[in-house]
């Protein structure tokens, strides 16, 4: 899973690349590498960042290129696996993001025919096979060479002597840049923004020829118009502002994220009622979907729906669902994906539409593939994510459910209408737990000191607690698992002891007596514990080691506040730990392969 | 001058409850933070090169003004730890500076007008207004256009002109920053080394917010400068005199009346049957429900007001729940603050958060701290501490 760039104009090709590249990092950052058409190709990459590249490459001439920044799926990184991968003869160079299934044959085919490989990757296939079908058209070779390949082949080819750019999608997103009497390609909409508002996304299938002055897209052979959209997004929006890391700055965000969530909704031509189809009906039996942080958001909102609107709600894994999952036909499904791009989401909704089922997704990419296969499509407005481990992104997604289920509430009315005010009160809330960070950031350089931490939770505060043991995870990279609080003694309890520290998520509803019993039997272990507790609560303070307090709100809405105190919980343990916050080992922003 | 410094690290605690949360230079008049107002006056004059100094809540600084982008401008900042006076602050600065900059106090509300002239001046200057009540503020001895010294809240002023804390240097002032807390000393000690300070008068905009009652007359004086702009959804019947501004998702619901100049936010949903009358600012988020009259206000963000409710001459915090029949009129008020008791027309202060219930009222120059809660049927008046019960 990577990042892919070109450029094509009248200015030298090499700043606008790097430059690029640096933007689409959080796609993936073990090694990258830039070919420039110059006569003939250069080509400079390696497994370093892209900064260092930027320092260590000689000056090179020339006005079209490519680039790329890998995160390893074939091959371990280093300088020969990193792109762009050449022919033979050094004339072709070609950029790739996505997994080619057959590539092995595909190496073995070429091999045999007298062609050299040198890397282990599935992308030097495609430079080959494109050198193999050669004869003097460079689309027509490119065409018949993705015609060999099965899998993913989004990727970019480069030809010296040719005054175009070849690009080509399937699966993985590619997105035209359009300029004055100059072109630009990337995986993503940031690496664009410094040049141009205007873009055109490629859809599945589509083979662009690109040069500086125009751009025509086939389709299955046949010449296609894809419509140009206008980025409203500012580069103001991917930048730290001050913050040290984009993933504080992103927490930091969140109260400005749920109002402008809020208002994308409350304002909506559509109330959320209509969106499960013209013929209306609940939202019983409903099946949500979705993979990592979205899958926690998907678990609290099967809570969410449940408390509300008292049906039955399935939350299950996408990736999981896509091999061996079942569906009624013709039931309604929610799909969550940040990106709109996660391959293992794309596929549970092309099943889902194949059961013929109706899926509704939420997503805060505009346009993103997931939109354009789903029913319907709720957005999220977080703006970017740019640190990799995901924040407000998540956030923004409990708050699509709440509204999404408040319409179809079965509570009473008056329960109803506060509910609705409380909603509207959680920026305050947030601002409230974010102004706290010095006090959990006092925690948090405690809980460093440890190798194994339990996180617990019950009921609608369980998804809350995988989600802090996942951010402790992702970015600490400190072993920790969240439980169900009641589960911990049917197995757990035997890890338990004065070097395994527990997080407990209290909530004051009706898990709060639950919990507590949970937590004076991992006392009674000797686990030290670290309680988040309501500002309400006398009890807990006695009982735990120590204590962080929550804002006072409605218990339907705690899951808001509390992930928000455990994501700076993680934050300020990976910073006493000194670990590369924004971009961790080992993880990608967006996962575009299986 | 193509570069400016701005003092932001300050706490502002005559102004609590609202600086408890936030510094004082992000406090909003019109729904726009005072920092906005300076870094919009600068970017107008053509200075995009600024440093803010940070200190005190200084994420509510980097969330607002991020890199600086939105305004035009590119923002670095700089952190002073501990809050020891503007010359200490003005000394964090020294790497980042070129050989001539302005430095502006995060303080003070300023638009373009005011530093228009003041901006190409050669250093060494400070920027002086002439006032009614210079006592309040460091007052500026002048003579044939140079500063002779500048006086601190004088028991007797000299003159009326004082120090607007705008100020023109070169590197050779942190020579002098290590060895004084303030800056009015820094330049009292160049003169006396033999430096000549120009001072220049400025008939520009320049509003200081001391206590928060200030809020309701500042507010009041920039919206008169307002324009209109109608974002979101107006339903029909609904009636608009004046200058107004409404947000983008904003739904104004029929029956109601917004008499300019008025600002509201994004996100609101107002009405049915809401009168909103000059000079109010609303921010984003709020919900304010039928038969409620706002009237020379400030409301701040996720507020909820319930129906029924009467609020004039007040300032109501972010976050704020209050339910139905809430009256908080103006009125003539005696408020005790640092010793002195001015007498002042105000309705209520209140805090963010606070939790109200129906039927209360607020006397006026009621200061409400935050996150406090008030039961039905109460009449609050004086000042109550954060986090107070009311029952």
């Amino acid at each position: 899973m990577c990042g892919i760039v070109g450029y094509i104009g009248q200015k030298r090709a090499q700043p606008i690349l790097l430059n690029c590249l640096s933007k689409l990092e959080y796609r993936g950052y073990d090694s990258c590498g830039i070919a420039i058409a110059n006569g003939g190709i250069e080509v400079f990459k390696d497994a370093v960042r892209v900064k260092v590249l930027a320092k260590a490459s000689p000056a090179m001439e020339g006005k079209a290129g490519v680039g790329h920044t890998r995160w390893a799926t074939h091959g371990e990184p280093s300088q020969i696996n990193a792109h762009p991968h050449c022919d033979c003869a050094g004339r072709i160079a070609v950029v790739h993001n996505g997994t080619i299934n057959n590539f092995l044959k595909l190496r073995e085919q070429l091999t045999k025919e007298g062609h050299t490989l040198v890397s282990q990757t599935d992308t030097e296939v495609i430079a080959h096979l494109i050198e193999k079908y050669y004869e003097g058209d460079f689309i027509r070779a490119v065409e018949q060479a993705l015609g060999d390949i099965e899998g993913a082949y989004t990727m970019i080819a480069l030809m010296a002597g040719e005054n175009r750019l070849v690009a080509a999608r399937k699966d993985s997103p590619l997105i035209i840049g359009i300029g004055d009497r100059e072109n630009y390609i990337a995986s993503d909409v940031p690496a664009l923004l410094d040049y141009t508002s205007r873009v055109i996304y490629l859809e599945d299938g589509d083979i662009a020829m690109v040069s500086a002055d125009s751009v025509k897209v086939k389709q299955n052979g046949a010449g296609i118009a894809r419509e140009e959209h206008k980025i409203s997004w500012s580069m103001e929006d991917a930048q730290k502002g001050g913050y040290e890391h984009f993933m504080l700055k992103e927490i930091h965000e969140q109260p400005k994220v749920i109002r402008d969530t809020l208002a994308e909704y409350i304002s909506a031509a559509e109330p959320a009622a209509a969106l499960t189809g013209p013929e209306g009906g609940g939202l019983e039996g409903t099946l949500i979907l979705a993979c990592g942080t979205s899958y926690h958001a998907g678990l609290a909102g099967k809570y969410i729906i449940e408390e509300l609107v008292n049906v039955p709600v399935r939350a299950e894994m996408a990736d999981e669902f896509v091999y061996s999952g079942r569906i009624t036909a013709g039931s309604r499904a929610i799909v969550i994906t940040q990106s709109g791009e996660t391959l293992d989401t794309l596929k549970a909704i092309k099943k889902l539409k194949e059961e013929g089922c109706r899926v509704i997704t939420i997503t805060n990419v505009v346009g993103s593939t997931a939109t354009r296969i789903a029913d319907q499509t709720v957005y999220t407005r977080a703006g970017p994510e740019i640190s990799v481990a995901a924040t407000k992104t998540f956030i923004a997604q409990l708050i699509a459910l709440y509204w999404l289920a408040l319409p179809y509430s079965r509570v009473d009315v008056r329960r109803l209408d506060d509910l609705v005010l409380e909603l509207r009160q959680l920026p305050v809330k947030v601002q409230q737990v974010l102004d706290n960070e010095e006090i959990i950031a006092g925690f948090a350089r405690k809980l460093a000191a440890f190798d194994n931490v339990f996180y617990i939770g019950k009921g609608i505060n369980y998804p809350v607690a995988l989600e802090g043991a996942l951010k402790l995870k992702e970015i600490s990279y400190i072993h920790a698992e969240g439980y169900a609080a009641g589960e911990l003694k049917h197995g757990p309890f035997a890890l338990l002891g004065s070097q395994t520290p527990v997080v407990a998520v209290v909530a004051q509803d009706n898990t709060y007596e639950a919990i507590v019993t949970s937590i004076k039997e991992i006392k009674a272990r000797h686990s030290p514990v670290l309680a988040l507790v309501s500002e309400d609560d006398d009890t807990m303070v006695e009982l735990a080691d120590s204590v962080i307090t929550i804002p006072r709100i409605d218990p339907l809405f705690s899951p808001v506040v509390n992930s928000v105190a455990l994501q700076l919980l993680a934050y300020f343990v990976a910073r006493e730990r000194g670990c590369p916050i924004d971009f961790p080992r080992n993880l990608a922003k967006s996962v575009t392969v299986e | 001058m193509k570069q400016a410094v701005i003092l932001a690290a300050g706490e502002g605690q005559r102004l609590r409850p609202f600086t408890v949360s936030r510094p004082k230079a992000m406090l909003s008049i019109a729904d726009k933070p005072i920092l906005q107002f300076i870094v919009e006056a600068l970017a107008r004059n053509g200075i995009r090169d600024i440093i803010f100094v940070v200190g005190y809540r200084k994420e509510q600084v980097y969330d607002y003004m991020g890199s600086g982008e939105q305004f035009g401008v590119n923002i670095t900042y700089v952190t002073q730890e501990r809050q020891l006076g503007t010359a200490h602050a003005l000394s964090k600065v020294r790497e980042l500076v070129e050989d001539k900059f302005l430095v502006l106090s995060g303080d003070n509300l300023i638009e373009e007008n005011t530093i228009a002239d003041f901006a190409g001046i050669e250093p060494e200057a400070v920027l002086v207004k002439r006032v009614s009540d210079p006592v309040r503020y460091g007052v500026v001895n002048i003579e044939g256009g140079a500063v002779k010294g500048i006086v601190e809240k004088p028991k007797e002023a000299g003159s009326n002109m004082v120090n607007t804390g705008i100020y023109a240097f070169t590197r050779d002032v942190f020579k002098f920053t290590d060895a004084v807390l303030d800056i009015p000393d820094v330049l009292n000690n160049m003169i006396a080394e033999g430096y000549s300070i120009k001072a220049l008068e400025t008939g520009g905009t320049w509003l200081d917010i001391v206590y928060p009652w200030d809020i309701i007359n500042l507010n009041y004086a920039i919206l008169q400068n307002i324009e209109s702009g109608l974002g979101g959804t107006i339903e029909d019947g609904v009636s608009m005199k004046g200058k107004v501004m409404v947000g983008e998702d904003t739904v104004i619901r029929a029956g109601s009346c917004i008499y300019g100049p008025v600002v509201i936010g994004t996100g609101c949903d107002i009405g049915p049957h809401v009168c909103i009358m000059p000079s109010t600012s609303i921010g984003d988020n709020v919900v304010i429900s039928s038969f409620t009259q706002v009237k020379n206000s400030v409301i701040g963000n996720d507020v909820s007001l319930g129906p029924g409710c009467f609020v004039s001459d007040s300032v109501i915090d972010k976050g704020c729940a209050i339910k139905g029949r809430f009256t908080a009129l103006g009125g003539q008020s005696e408020v005790r603050i640092n010793g002195e008791s001015p007498s002042i027309n105000i309705g209520v202060i209140m805090g963010e958060d606070c939790k109200v219930d129906s039927n209360v009222t607020a006397q006026p120059g009621a200061i409400v701290g935050n996150s406090c809660q008030i039961q039905m049927l109460k009449m609050i008046s004086g000042r109550l501490p954060d986090r107070s019960l009311v029952y």
